[in-house]
């Protein structure tokens, strides 16, 4: 299925999807739940605290509601992502809802323990939809992240566009030899800022008099960051993975030999081009209107016809001008001369012996390093 | 308060009585933890990460305890990293002398005793009457050291009747399983220097305790002699304090024989469930959990006495049969080979090696 996505001459190096424990946090907060109906249930009826929560019926529900929100307002804050909270008040709200729908105001703590289950198993359920939804492919071109439940999402990255490689790896991650990649590529994509802001206000005073004090910080802080279907997110194995995706980046960037190499071809395409406008004026006494074979090769067919006649023509007239030798004729000659001296001295500066063994050597200590 | 006998017997004999107790019980430690290494090396090769969580808990123990060491002596703190593989800890200021002896003896000994002493710590919540500090009848090396046995004895009955009773429907109790899990999982000294070392036994760690100690006698001496002098101090002030100290110690040290010892019932528990085919394996597990909640709940309709401990002996119970006839009945798929490997090993003069036959 994954060949239809591929280029002409691409292939797969790796298929890759996250680790089942890359996503702890997400189902940490199953965890949690599922924690505390079992505590709250625990409390009502075992613990040596049973007598408090049988005064009222609701106490249960009220404690469990409060530091589920507390706790969602926390990880919020932590996570700097509101949606924790959201996803507790959504349970808090549910449970309350259940209970005056089906009338369970009887015994709450066990509703509570039973509601919990269930929302931490469907919550571990869709955390594992989320994961397996992620699909990363990694060929001998590019990396293609794929993901989303409802929402597919891609991306391509290119390996020549490549940046910088952001790569982390947990305690969680370390023991289990998983972690993330995060390449960020030239225009800034993989890369984010962490925002915070925290605030408090105390209202002091009476009728007559009122202070309200108000304090807050926030900072940003850019940092290499991705969803999880714009990265390799816990991918396994890790140092492997990490190895191909720098080795096959390295494999893009051109060396110092390639680029000198680059611009020797340039200056000699210069050379050339300079040679030809000049021999053009040499022959018709005017510079050719296209430089370039390519750019002439996409005019209009009858363009074409018609320079080719002009060349033609200028071939047969070129020995009688030359017979003349006008003092133009002597200034391009010169030139000529001197464009020639030029292409002798522009030599291609080819890598010695030792700089070569240099390089070699540095990617192999780069290799004992990894 | 009973008189004092002047004798060398009371001056002397009474105050060492208490230190070769922690010793002897420190050594006891040694050999357990020795004993767990040995087993988790059995396991490296299926249980890579399980390894590596035990090694990581470790080394965490024993980088907060080197860190310790930097902030007792006020070195400071300028890194501090925990890794799988190793622990790095850097002090703000290189001091040297009896500040650098200091931190380096948290290093050594830190891992023995701070993370069993943290267990301590949490059991007193749990058991707390277990903590009776039993006073020396006389001041002489068996009083002292019956004071000590004393005390350890009270503490160890109080502890294995928490355990015998524990009751796994209280988070307070589960929690205090998965500590004592937890810190008996890791109540080891690592290897923390970056390059890979192959056998890290108990011969090693005493080996640099003694290069440690060796290294300067004169602050051995000196400690000897606090310690002399607290031990007078407290014989004519009270004579239980100096009993107490080191009660604690051999405490922490029986403690960690504790963690260690249910420990082992985890990796043996891992270690059956390798023997048996891969799809039954978690069955065990079930077993483990689901027996317990059905005998608890079987007992909430018909109560009796010992609930608890009924209910955990069911669990054990119900475990070991299950994993047994898992073993003799689902076992996991063998290595099958045309020859016998121990003919082949023996026939190439390498016993311990197993090797492929080319012919």
């Amino acid at each position: 299925m994954e060949k239809k996505v591929l280029l002409k001459n691409e292939q797969i190096e790796r298929l890759l999807s996250p680790h089942p424990l890359s996503f702890m946090k997400l189902q940490a907060l199953s965890i949690f739940v599922i924690v505390w109906g079992i505590v709250v249930w625990w409390l009502t009826k075992f613990s040596a605290y049973t007598n408090i929560f049988a005064g009222n019926i609701w106490y249960p529900l009220i404690l469990w509601g409060l530091v589920l929100l507390l706790v969602g307002v926390v990880a919020s804050l932590v996570a700097i992502q509101w949606s924790i909270f959201f996803l507790y008040l959504g349970v808090f709200a549910g449970g309350i809802g259940l209970i005056f729908w089906q009338h369970w105001e009887n015994d709450i703590s066990l509703f509570l323990l039973v509601y919990s289950i269930a929302v931490s198993i469907g919550g571990f359920l869709i955390v594992e939809l989320y994961r397996r939804s992620h699909k990363y492919i990694i060929t001998n071109l590019r990396i293609i992240f794929k993901g989303g439940v409802l929402t597919k999402r891609e991306r391509t990255v290119r390996y020549d566009k490549i940046a910088d490689i952001d790569a982390k790896q947990g305690i969680l991650g370390q023991i289990f030899g998983f972690g993330t990649i995060i390449p960020v590529s030239q225009s800034g994509f993989g890369l984010g800022s962490d925002k915070s802001f925290a605030a408090g206000g105390v209202e002091v005073g009476t009728k007559r008099a009122r202070f309200f004090g108000f304090a807050g910080g926030g900072k940003e802080l850019q940092t290499p960051i991705a969803r999880s279907y714009y990265e390799l997110h816990g991918v396994y194995p890790y140092k492997d993975v990490k190895q191909l995706v720098e080795d096959v980046v390295q494999s893009h960037v051109p060396t110092q030999y390639h680029k000198e190499q680059i611009e020797f071809q340039k200056q000699q395409v210069d050379i050339q081009k300079q040679m030809r406008d000049l021999l053009h004026k040499q022959v018709r006494g005017k510079p050719r209107r296209k430089t370039v074979k390519q750019t002439r090769e996409e005019e209009d067919p009858e363009d074409k016809e018609e320079i080719e006649e002009e060349e033609e023509t200028s071939m047969n007239a070129a020995p009688d001008k030359e017979e003349a030798f006008p003092p133009e004729q002597v200034d391009i000659q010169q030139q000529m001369k001197e464009l020639l001296k030029k292409q002798k001295t522009v030599r291609i500066a080819e890598p010695k012996i030792e700089e070569i063994d240099e390089e070699d050597e540095s990617q192999g200590d780069e290799k004992e390093i990894a | 308060m009973a008189t004092i006998p002047l004798d060398i017997d009371s001056f002397i004999g009474a105050a060492l009585a208490p230190i070769l107790g922690v010793v002897a019980f420190w050594f006891l430690q040694l050999c357990f933890i020795e004993l767990q290494k040995r087993m988790l090396s059995k396991l490296r090769h299926r249980h890579e990460a399980f390894c590596r969580f035990t090694n990581f808990i470790g080394i965490l123990f024993q980088t907060i305890c080197h860190a310790l060491g930097y902030a007792v002596t006020r070195s400071g703190i300028a890194a501090f990293q925990i890794t799988v593989n190793y622990g790095k800890v850097e002090p703000k200021k290189e001091k040297t002398g009896v500040f650098e002896w200091i931190s380096r003896s948290f290093l050594l000994f830190g891992p023995f005793f701070i993370p069993a002493g943290l267990v301590l710590l949490f059991s007193y919540v749990v058991i707390g009457n277990g903590f009776v500090f039993s006073p020396s009848a006389q001041y002489t090396f068996v009083g002292s050291l019956t004071g000590f046995g004393g005390s350890l004895f009270t503490f160890t009955n109080a502890f294995v009747r928490f355990l015998a009773t524990i009751d796994l429907f209280n988070p307070l109790h589960v929690g205090f399983l998965f500590v004592i899990l937890f810190f008996g999982l890791g109540i080891r000294p690592s290897y923390i220097v970056e390059g890979r070392k192959e056998k890290i036994d108990m011969i090693y760690d005493l080996k640099h305790i003694k290069s440690h100690l060796v290294q300067k006698p004169l602050y051995i001496f000196a400690i000897i002699g606090i310690i002399y002098v607290f031990y007078l101090l407290s014989l004519f002030v009270n004579p239980q304090l100096y009993l107490a100290v080191f009660s604690v110690l051999g405490l922490i040290s029986l403690t960690a024989v504790i963690a260690l010892l249910l420990t082992y019932l985890v990796i043996i528990l891992i270690r059956a469930t390798d023997e048996i085919h891969a799809h039954w394996k978690v069955v065990p597990f079930i077993t483990l959990i689901g027996s317990y909640v059905l005998a608890r709940v079987f007992f909430i309709y018909y109560p009796m006495k010992q609930v608890e401990t009924v209910s955990l002996l069911v669990m054990i119970g119900s475990t070991v049969i299950i994993t047994i006839l898992l073993i003799k009945y689902k076992r996991t798929n063998r290595f099958k080979t045309a020859t016998k490997m121990k003919h082949v090993r023996v026939a190439d003069g390498k016993k311990s090696t197993s090797k492929k036959r080319t012919d």
